[in-house]
């Protein structure tokens, strides 16, 4: 099933979260459709290790445009439990599609709650068009 | 809207992980209610800057990079060595209620314009490259090592020879800008003249003094072209106590 951005919640960093299956506490994150025009050209990306721990707010990642390096942050606490590494290889399918081809790490949540201190879509478009 | 506060830092040389331990502290430490921190330095020796994620190995295919000491920088794009040059560094802390979209991209090209029209009141062939050596596909080659080697489109060329380039690190906490003005050619890269190797002579003449000054100068003007910005003069212990 397709990943539509309306269905995600959001840093203020531009990091998406999606929880397919709450059962399983697993949310899947990636960078949304704004942050990857602002970056403009990407180049590079440094990703995490599986097993690697990430908390709410702390860098996860790297990636690097022509010109820039933007830190990518996780929206929630956990650990990492997969990781798209072929991402690395085909950054442009983020441009094509960034809500589904362009996940980047799967974080087993500690804190589901965590969640429901992110932006809606509504709230993220918000911010993006300010 | 009320001008932003707007720091001017003009630092002695120093080596080069002291440049870029005070650029990562600039950042990392930045609030919204900071001044913008325009910092303009020189560096102690000679000394090779890598962008963030570049191998050191790379530096293996010149002789003359080999003997340099070097230091990573927190920005990306491709090495530079630091030896006839003008290094500045611009944080400008994120603030509530500051415009989105477009707004980092839009700093190193106002910043770039700026140099093209001074540059080009004096009677030199100042330009935009708007043309790109970037790696944006695994069949690519790799961009070249050097970054004043790299063409990207809001690039500052002389003619032919690029003379002005900047990357940037984008964080929560604002954005840190880096440029290299390159004035004149090092032993170490020979094939990469500077502005003053060119055939062009300005008034300003070869005298480092005047060409910081016009330096300062045009890099204000440029950030005030996309902010309002009150501008003094300041010290770094102002900010930090590093």
């Amino acid at each position: 099933m397709s990943i539509t951005p309306d269905k995600l919640r959001y840093c203020e960093s531009h990091e998406w979260v999606y929880l397919a299956d709450p059962s399983t506490g697993i949310a899947t994150i990636g960078i949304s459709a704004f942050a990857v025009e602002e970056l403009t050209d990407l180049v590079f990306m440094a990703l995490p290790k599986v097993g690697q721990t990430v908390t709410a707010g702390s860098e996860f990642g790297e990636v690097e445009s022509v010109k820039a390096v933007s830190p990518m942050y996780s929206p929630v606490s956990g650990t990492v439990v997969e990781v798209h590494t072929a991402l690395v290889d085909k950054l442009e399918s983020l441009g094509v599609d960034p809500y589904n081809e362009g996940w980047i790490i799967k974080v087993q949540m500690s804190d589901p709650l965590e969640l429901n201190k992110l932006l809606d879509w509504e709230a993220y478009q918000k911010q993006c068009n300010h | 809207m009320d001008p932003i506060p707007g720091l001017v830092i003009l630092d002695p040389p120093l080596s080069g992980p002291r440049n870029m331990e005070i650029d990562d502290a600039l950042l990392k430490n930045a609030r919204p209610d900071w001044p913008v921190v325009l910092r303009i330095y020189r560096w102690e020796v000679p000394t090779l800057s890598l962008g963030h994620f570049q191998q050191i190995e790379e530096r293996e295919s010149s002789q003359g990079l080999m003997q340099l000491p070097w230091v990573r920088r927190r920005t990306g794009g491709g090495a530079i060595v630091h030896d006839r040059e003008l290094t500045y560094s611009i944080v400008l802390p994120k603030r509530d209620g500051q415009p989105t979209k477009g707004h980092n991209e839009a700093l190193y090209r106002a910043i770039h314009l700026q140099f093209v029209h001074e540059l080009g009141k004096q009677g030199w062939d100042a330009k935009l490259a708007e043309t790109c050596t970037c790696k944006l596909s695994p069949e690519q080659k790799s961009e070249p090592f050097l970054c004043f080697s790299r063409r990207s489109p809001v690039d500052l060329i002389v003619g032919r020879d690029k003379i002005l380039g900047s990357a940037q690190r984008r964080s929560v906490s604002g954005l840190l800008q880096h440029g290299s003005f390159l004035l004149q050619g090092s032993e170490s890269t020979p094939q990469l003249p500077g502005l003053l190797d060119l055939e062009v002579r300005s008034a300003l003449g070869n005298g480092i003094a005047a060409w910081q000054n016009f330096f300062i100068a045009t890099l204000k003007d440029g950030v005030d072209q996309l902010l309002q910005v009150r501008w003094q003069n300041g010290k770094l212990l102002e900010l930090l106590d590093l």
